[in-house]
């Protein structure tokens, strides 16, 4: 044997194990991305065997990395509108009976799907290819600072710039935003995606309520924006992802309130892309990284609230769960009480409409 | 003695004809020099030529859905709209047995596609296969098979949705491009405007050349005395301003995005400014950013360097002596300038400009961060498609448009100034 085959083989014997089974998640980066890997791939049996590569969200390139036969990403982190595209054409794997016969059950024998639906889901096509993970909310907050009277509380106060004069900072897209509108309105915010899926006209009505404070409103675009629009003064109430206002909160020690009524609840799932190359050891991942106790670690680290209801006690029993003895469950979005006066964003029917809202927003804005 | 000169062919000492051997020596040197730049054709070939191919080819296919729903589709178009408010009846047989007995995967691709047709057709199309599967699994038959279907949802009995079809019963189609500039098919299957309250794509390509255009001009404005100082001045000064210029380039995108964002805004260093020195009351402070105006401020900075470099090239060897000259015959130094030293920084002009309106047209991240309200390009439209909706159609439909406009400025420049008169020094 020469040298070079010697050392050829050498290599292939050390590196290939990692090569072989190393499992790739695209995930989004930061904060969240670090907080999976804590509380997910951390606390795996064989931890180095994970490894998170970030991406910008969206099937695009899952699409493509399936259609040409070359995927190199495992399992993907996915909104839940995602989640049912691709497991409808193919891109996410069926699992449903893997999902059905490995899911870790929660304390009282729940299986996964049913401490979804304690978590006030219902099923969609994604949760035969996905496992749950998170919840994340589009909420409103503010700095109590800005209001030394009377503090803003609802939706109607946000919507209402004569009451609380001000700036509002709002995203450039139509999601979350429009079922804030309804309630504004006067829609009860638990029957908000009804009143969307059968009521016709009720995005005229969304768009009459936004527009009485288009005039007054900072678009933003990315999740840090409306920290630093509120911060710096720029807008006195934006809406933004409750993870990062709870960031801030925890690590920066600002003092923000959030207005939890109307808060517009999204979904997160882990998905198997077909085809994955290493599609057993992913599977089992999958298992982990959806335990309530799995889901409930994430949240020391992020304040987003673990889709399976069998999480929250857990938290709930153990406080402080935060990192330095704080207490999480402040912040949380999916407490049983919040959840009554939040609306949980219907992922199918944005995936029906979405496109179509979102030219309209798109013309609404720049009109 | 005669002197007999040979007619014969020169030979070379092996005894091959000489023009042979030259030949083939020319066609060994050929085919060496082509071997040279094969990998470099393969590269333009796979990374070029391709993509550009298979986008041009999507922006115009359809041929997945028909090749879901083939039967439906040619029953379809037997449809006689003016004597039936619906379908006949074959149209929904043929559905419920292409969607009873279609690749689940094969449909949730068509019916994504569907989607853009119409705003519904996924869920009402998930919901009626389910109820269908359930029809066959009990062996029944349906009498009608049109009442069956509007029995699983009463939707089947709008029109709206089945007029949707006209846009997609062709494998080969235009409707992306009609969907590109704000239209669509009708019940006919003729082009209409599309719903009024979603019209945006004309405003934005509107948009899109109006930011460009000002941002080129801009660039120009501001370029060219920045250009005309460094190619004058005495070498250890110019190296020193150029380092300015070029700092920006080394700086990442997004910093210098978003400390734009911070200058501009409300409460940002320039409101400030304008209100400590009282040219703006502390309630009037103006509005920069999240609007058109921070797009093209923020732009006309990022894009600034492509402007100077070109034209900083090109005024280097243009000899001080030219103007000098101009003067000595007389010339006002403003006429020397406009009639001596200008026509001769056409060159940089134009490459300066064309790259920058290229790079401005096609812009994607600034406008994203500082456009807020209306100062959003196209590009985020075919990053949005591509992301998000996964209407790759119109992706590739919006993304042709472009190269096609391109293509006419880079000829309407060629006509006007030349091409060969471009010059990057």
């Amino acid at each position: 044997m020469s040298k070079f085959t010697k050392a050829f083989l050498f290599a292939s014997i050390i590196f290939a194990p990692f090569a072989a089974n190393a499992v790739t998640v695209a995930s989004w980066g930061g904060a969240y991305t670090e907080s999976q890997q804590k509380a997910y791939a951390d606390t795996y049996s064989d931890p180095g065997s994970i490894v998170f590569e970030n991406y910008n969200g969206g099937l695009g390139e899952v699409r493509a990395q399936v259609e040409s036969g070359s995927v190199t990403w495992d399992l993907v982190d996915v909104l839940p509108s995602d989640a049912i595209t691709g497991c409808d054409e193919g891109l996410f794997e069926d699992i449903s009976s893997e999902i059905a016969s490995m899911g870790v059950p929660g304390p009282n024998g729940e299986s996964i799907a049913e401490d979804m639906e304690n978590n006030g889901l219902e099923y969609h096509s994604g949760w035969d290819c996905c496992v749950p993970q998170i919840f994340w909310t589009y909420v409103v907050f503010y700095d109590p600072d800005a209001f030394p009277g009377e503090k803003p509380d609802s939706m109607a106060d946000f919507f209402d710039t004569e009451k609380f004069p001000g700036k509002r900072g709002i995203h450039t897209w139509a999601t979350g935003i429009i079922e804030k509108a309804m309630v504004a309105d006067g829609v009860k915010p638990t029957a908000v995606p009804t009143v969307l899926a059968n009521q016709t006209g009720a995005i005229d009505r969304a768009f009459e309520v936004m527009d009485r404070i288009k005039d007054d409103v900072v678009f933003w675009s990315a999740g840090s924006q409306p920290l630093e629009l509120v911060k710096s003064g720029e807008v006195v109430m934006a809406v933004a992802y409750n993870g990062r206002v709870g960031a801030a909160n925890l690590a920066e020690g600002e003092n923000f309130e959030y207005i939890w009524e109307g808060q517009v609840l999204d979904q997160e799932y882990l998905c198997l892309t077909a085809g994955a190359p290493n599609r057993d050891a992913a599977l089992d991942f999958m298992m982990h990284a959806s335990t309530p106790e799995a889901q409930a670690e994430q949240a020391k680290y992020i304040t987003y609230g673990p889709m399976r209801a069998s999480g929250i006690p857990i938290i709930q029993n153990n406080e402080p769960w935060g990192p330095g003895g704080v207490d999480i469950m402040p912040h949380m979005p999916n407490t049983p009480d919040r959840l009554k006066v939040s609306i949980v964003s219907d992922p199918q029917w944005w995936s029906d409409y979405g496109a179509e809202i979102n030219e309209r927003y798109a013309a609404w804005m720049a009109n | 003695m005669e002197v007999t000169i040979s007619t014969a062919e020169l030979l070379t000492t092996d005894g091959i004809p000489l023009k042979q051997s030259l030949r083939k020596a020319e066609r060994r040197n050929k085919l060496r020099a082509f071997l040279l730049v094969f990998p470099l054709l393969l590269f333009i070939f796979v990374t070029f030529v391709m993509p550009i191919g298979d986008m041009l080819l999507r922006s115009v296919d359809d041929s997945q859905i028909n090749s879901v729903f083939p039967n439906t589709f040619d029953e379809y178009k037997n449809w006689d709209k003016g004597a039936d408010e619906l379908p006949p009846e074959e149209v929904y047989k043929s559905l419920f047995f292409e969607l009873a007995n279609g690749d689940k995967r094969q449909i949730g691709k068509a019916l994504t596609r569907m989607n853009y047709a119409k705003s519904g057709w996924k869920s009402l199309i998930k919901k009626t296969t389910r109820e269908i599967k359930k029809i066959v699994k009990k062996g029944e038959e349906p009498v009608s098979y049109k009442d069956t279907f509007i029995k699983i949802n009463k939707l089947w009995a709008d029109p709206t949705y089945w007029y949707s079809f006209n846009q997609m019963v062709n494998d080969r189609s235009s409707i992306y491009y009609w969907n590109a500039i704000d239209r669509t098919f009708d019940e006919n299957g003729d082009v209409a405007m599309q719903d009024e309250k979603r019209r945006m794509y004309m405003n934005t390509w509107l948009r899109t050349f109006k930011v460009s255009i000002y941002v080129t001009i801009f660039c120009l404005i501001l370029g060219f005395p920045v250009a005309h100082l460094l190619a004058n001045l005495p070498l250890r000064y110019s190296n020193l301003l150029m380092i300015f210029v070029l700092l920006p380039f080394w700086t990442s995108l997004l910093v210098r995005t978003t400390a734009w964002i911070v200058m501009l805004q409300q409460n940002g260093v320039i409101n400030g400014i304008l209100v400590w020195l009282g040219i703006i009351s502390d309630d009037g402070r103006i509005q920069m950013v999240y609007n058109e105006t921070g797009t093209l401020i923020a732009m006309t900075q990022i894009l600034l360097p492509f402007m100077i470099l070109p034209l900083y090239s090109v005024m280097r060897v243009i000899p001080k002596s030219h103007m000098r000259a101009a003067q000595n015959l007389g010339a006002k130094p403003a006429t020397a300038f406009w009639r001596v030293y200008l026509p001769q920084t056409i060159p940089g002009i134009s490459a300066g400009g064309l790259l920058v309106f290229v790079l401005a047209i096609g812009y994607f991240i600034t406008p994203e961060l500082v456009g807020g309200k209306d100062g959003k390009l196209i590009g985020s439209w075919i990053a949005y498609h591509l992301k998000t909706t996964l209407n790759w159609g119109l992706c590739a439909a919006l993304g042709a448009i472009l190269l096609g406009i391109m293509l006419i400025f880079y000829w309407l420049y060629n006509k006007i100034v030349g091409i060969d008169n471009i010059k990057l020094g």
